[in-house]
């Protein structure tokens, strides 16, 4: 069977820098931290966590109110990612068109939305004055199906519900079926809120960074010895997939061709991170996109700056790629986005193969001795990207990897 | 509570959770045809009523019948006066 080659031809997010890719490159570009102490989470007793990287909403009004009722704050953020990356791919979704779709993945439905829910409910045990558009904001496939709903999109609605690998998973599943020939283009992604519930869920797992709530900047710390824990972002990204053959005959700009992905499960733990199930997933996703890992010329770490997290991920790219990989992770910039970090990690990783830099991690100033033996990249540095690879993880036990290859202009 | 008081209240309603401009809600105004609401907008709109004038109104089939702001008010001002008859026998 001939399969599809895939292709990423639109790229957009809502992130703690704003809406837009533009805002997040001049963002991690400047080495800006947008952690911030959260108000008001001192009144969560047992929350010890109390940083954080908000996104705000901009410009949502600008979505018609019968379309916007039925989005929370994930469905809101994933319809601007989506649109921004449909305008990007230079696409116009033709009505009743079976074969675009979207895959958008989050951790849950908008936990906002949620929280407000249960604070009616639960007050009287009467659900009389709940909203009937609650439902729709909720929802764990909310995002998936507000931005089709948005959009106009008739073919797959998927939502990839994995936590934190939610967006790879997403990206990994468009990939699929588009290289089968089950659909044209996809919008795939995922988003996810902060909260102090989800923050929380977290911190109950000591998981948390919870010693620089004065000093919010100085955390996330991705693979440094003074690491003490990951901090929740939110937003969202999105990038259009679509057959190459497609995209080159339309003259589309390509960011990049996606040429593998994996998906393992640990089978072991439901929270610690797993070396083993680390390492197959990687060099099945090699394996996928026939490469190997001297191919390889740069990996985006999950890194969620957790001290087990960071060291079974150091030791699992050693493992895979040797000592000489240059390594960087992006959650000092942006905080932890959870179900969207895979992607919006990923479409910086597009513009650095563009661009041609790799942006190092920020907040890593001392390895720490367990993630040393990889070339962690420190500081911004010219370096042609041919072969990247995207991992993601999750609690559940899930790894993702995704393999992306520079498309050269010689080959349209 | 006045029919005034009622017409300001709902046409309260119409702007904050539909957010329809307040000249465009005349009485005679179709909430369907003229203001755009639709299925799920009925049942914000129950609820936005519920919580405006703190009634319980999940049992009034006669809500089924409203097509226009003037039924509305009209709604509120019998179920209002059948309320007082209730509760002063």
């Amino acid at each position: 069977m001939v399969q599809r080659r895939v292709v990423i031809t639109g790229i957009g997010v809502v992130s703690p820098y704003g809406n837009g890719v533009p805002a997040l490159i001049e963002g991690i570009e400047k080495g800006r931290s947008t952690i911030r102490r959260m108000e008001g989470w001192d009144q969560f007793g047992g929350l010890k966590s109390h940083v954080g990287a908000p996104a705000e909403l901009t410009n949502e009004k600008r979505i018609p109110r019968q379309k916007r009722r039925s989005m929370g704050r994930i469905g809101l953020f994933a319809a601007q990612a989506a649109e921004e990356a449909l305008a990007d791919s230079g696409l116009t979704v033709p009505e009743r068109s079976w074969r675009t779709g979207c895959i958008i993945g989050s951790t849950i439905g908008s936990t906002k939305s949620l929280n407000d829910a249960f604070e009616i409910i639960l007050k009287d045990k009467d659900i009389g004055l709940i909203n009937s558009t609650t439902v729709f904001q909720c929802m764990s496939h909310t995002a998936a199906s507000n931005v089709a709903q948005y959009l106009g999109l008739n073919g797959y609605i998927m939502a990839t519900s994995a936590a934190c690998a939610s967006s790879l998973h997403a990206i990994g599943t468009g990939y699929d079926l588009i290289r089968l020939g089950r659909q044209d283009f996809l919008l795939c992604g995922g988003a996810d809120e902060l909260h102090p519930i989800v923050t929380g869920s977290f911190d109950a797992l000591f998981a948390t960074s919870t010693k620089y709530n004065d000093s919010p900047t100085m955390t996330p710390r991705p693979f440094d010895r003074d690491r003490d824990g990951l901090v929740c972002g939110e937003g969202s990204g999105v990038v259009v997939l679509e057959d190459y053959e497609k995209a080159v005959s339309r003259n589309a700009k390509i960011y990049a061709e996606i040429t593998g992905f994996s998906t393992t499960g640990s089978g072991s733990h439901i929270s610690q991170s797993d070396r083993e199930s680390m390492v197959y997933c990687m060099k099945s996703a090699l394996g996928d996109a026939r490469v190997s890992p001297n191919d390889v010329d740069y990996v985006n770490a999950h890194a969620t700056a957790t001290l087990q997290g960071d060291q079974e991920e150091a030791e699992a790219i050693r493992e895979v790629f040797g000592s000489a990989i240059p390594v960087s992770a992006f959650k000092g910039y942006i905080g932890h986005t959870l179900g969207a970090a895979g992607v919006i990690e990923l479409i910086a990783t597009l513009v650095m193969m563009e661009k041609g830099v790799i942006y190092p991690t920020l907040n890593l100033e001392n390895v720490s001795h367990e993630c040393e033996g990889l070339d962690h990249v420190m500081k911004p540095r010219n370096s042609e990207l041919n072969v990247i690879l995207k991992n993601g993880f999750a609690f559940g036990g899930i790894s993702a990897a995704l393999v992306c290859k520079n498309v050269k202009i010689q080959e349209k | 509570m006045t029919k005034q008081e009622i017409i300001e209240k709902v046409n309260k309603v119409f702007e904050e959770s539909f957010e329809i401009e307040k000249d465009r809600l005349l009485p005679e105004a179709n909430i369907f045809l003229d203001l755009g609401l639709d299925s799920l907008d009925i049942v914000d709109l129950m609820v936005a009523l519920q919580k405006s004038f703190e009634v319980n109104l999940r049992n009034e089939e006669s809500i089924r019948n409203i097509r226009t702001l003037e039924d509305i008010y009209k709604f509120i001002l019998e179920f209002q006066e059948r309320k007082k008859g209730q509760s002063n026998p």
